[in-house]
């Protein structure tokens, strides 16, 4: 049993997955589900805490899980361990750069996020396929 | 098996209508009528060419077991990214700039895409798994109307049957 802070994540992938069946009823009714658990959100919150929790899957969750995964011989979890450990890396840099420039390294640009596999990409426009999950560039959302 | 069409994908009235023998293709809904179309037929499907047609599996096979701590595992991480999710979000309505507010959406939306990964390699992978079954048992057990409501509904109905 997940924990509730867990559940919007659980719900809203659910409600993909029913989506992707064209099971639209499902696909919503999971998806009003997703927003009725917001979780609590944490007091103080800065981009240096978010650096050293995300630095903290990179270093020790993801190299954890791949052994793990490896183990059971599990193709799923070392797949989504595989792009989560690249996605968590670049969010990483992302921070970096950003804490190093500040708002000088966005310019003009504008930020595209993967909506198969959560890659960040900072640029004019999206990549013609995402580095990390090979979707075209049409799987990119802009964040606004 | 049954044809379902994606109308994201459809141009609109071509091949599929003229090609399907029982006409279930030809509907004002735009929706493909599964109780007229023959069950494995496909003949639409290979004849549309957007690729807007495909055959929806009535049955699902329960999703490969995984050792029970590795899912615990993949779902602890769901819980870190979600939270993680939340912190940016926090970081985004209090951001200084509009810049730092940016980058703290791209974060918390990548953050919920990593979450919901580790989420369907948890085992919830899709909506008609024992692991979903259980968790709306629960949830319409645990929790308050609005919740129970919708639980209760999800649980009822076929959606979440194999
Ligand atoms: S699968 Fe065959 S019967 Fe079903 S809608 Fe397509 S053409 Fe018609
Ligand atoms: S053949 Fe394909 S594109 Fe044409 S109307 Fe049918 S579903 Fe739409």
């Amino acid at each position: 049993m997940p924990h509730t802070a867990a559940l919007a994540a659980v719900f809203s992938n659910l409600s993909k997955a029913a989506d992707k069946q064209q099971l639209f009823e499902t696909a919503e009714r999971f998806a009003r589900l997703s927003a009725l658990f917001p979780g609590t959100r944490p007091a103080d919150s800065t981009l240096e805490s978010l650096r050293a929790e995300v630095a903290r899957d990179v270093d020790r969750d993801y190299p954890a899980l791949q052994a793990a995964g490896t183990e059971a011989a599990d193709r799923g979890v070392l797949r989504a361990v595989k792009w989560g450990e690249k996605v968590s890396t670049a969010q990483r840099a992302l921070i970096d750069r950003y804490t190093a420039k500040g708002d000088d390294l966005l310019n003009d640009k504008k930020l595209f996020v993967c909506e198969a596999c959560g890659f960040i990409f900072l640029g004019d426009d999206p990549p013609e396929i995402c580095p990390v999950c090979k979707a075209p560039s049409a799987r990119f959302s802009t964040v606004k | 098996m049954y044809a379902s069409r994606n109308i994201r994908l459809c141009n609109k009235d071509c091949v599929c209508l003229f090609v399907c023998p029982t006409g279930a293709t030809d509907t004002e809904t735009g929706q493909i009528d599964r109780l007229t179309c023959v069950d494995g037929c496909r003949v639409c499907v290979d004849a549309c060419p957007s690729h807007a047609i495909h055959l929806v599996v009535e049955h699902y096979p329960e999703p490969a077991p995984k050792p029970p701590s590795l899912a615990e595992a993949m779902m602890a991480l769901c819980e870190r990214k979600s939270e993680q999710e939340r912190t940016a979000l926090v970081i985004a309505d209090a951001a200084p700039t509009a810049g730092t507010a940016r980058i703290a959406r791209a974060l918390a939306r990548s953050a919920r895409i990593l979450a919901e990964d580790c989420a369907r390699e948890a085992g919830y992978m899709i909506p008609q798994c024992d692991a979903t079954r259980e968790l709306m048992g629960r949830i319409a057990s645990d929790h308050d109307a609005d919740i129970r409501t919708i639980a209760e509904q999800l649980a009822g109905g076929t959606a979440l049957t194999r």
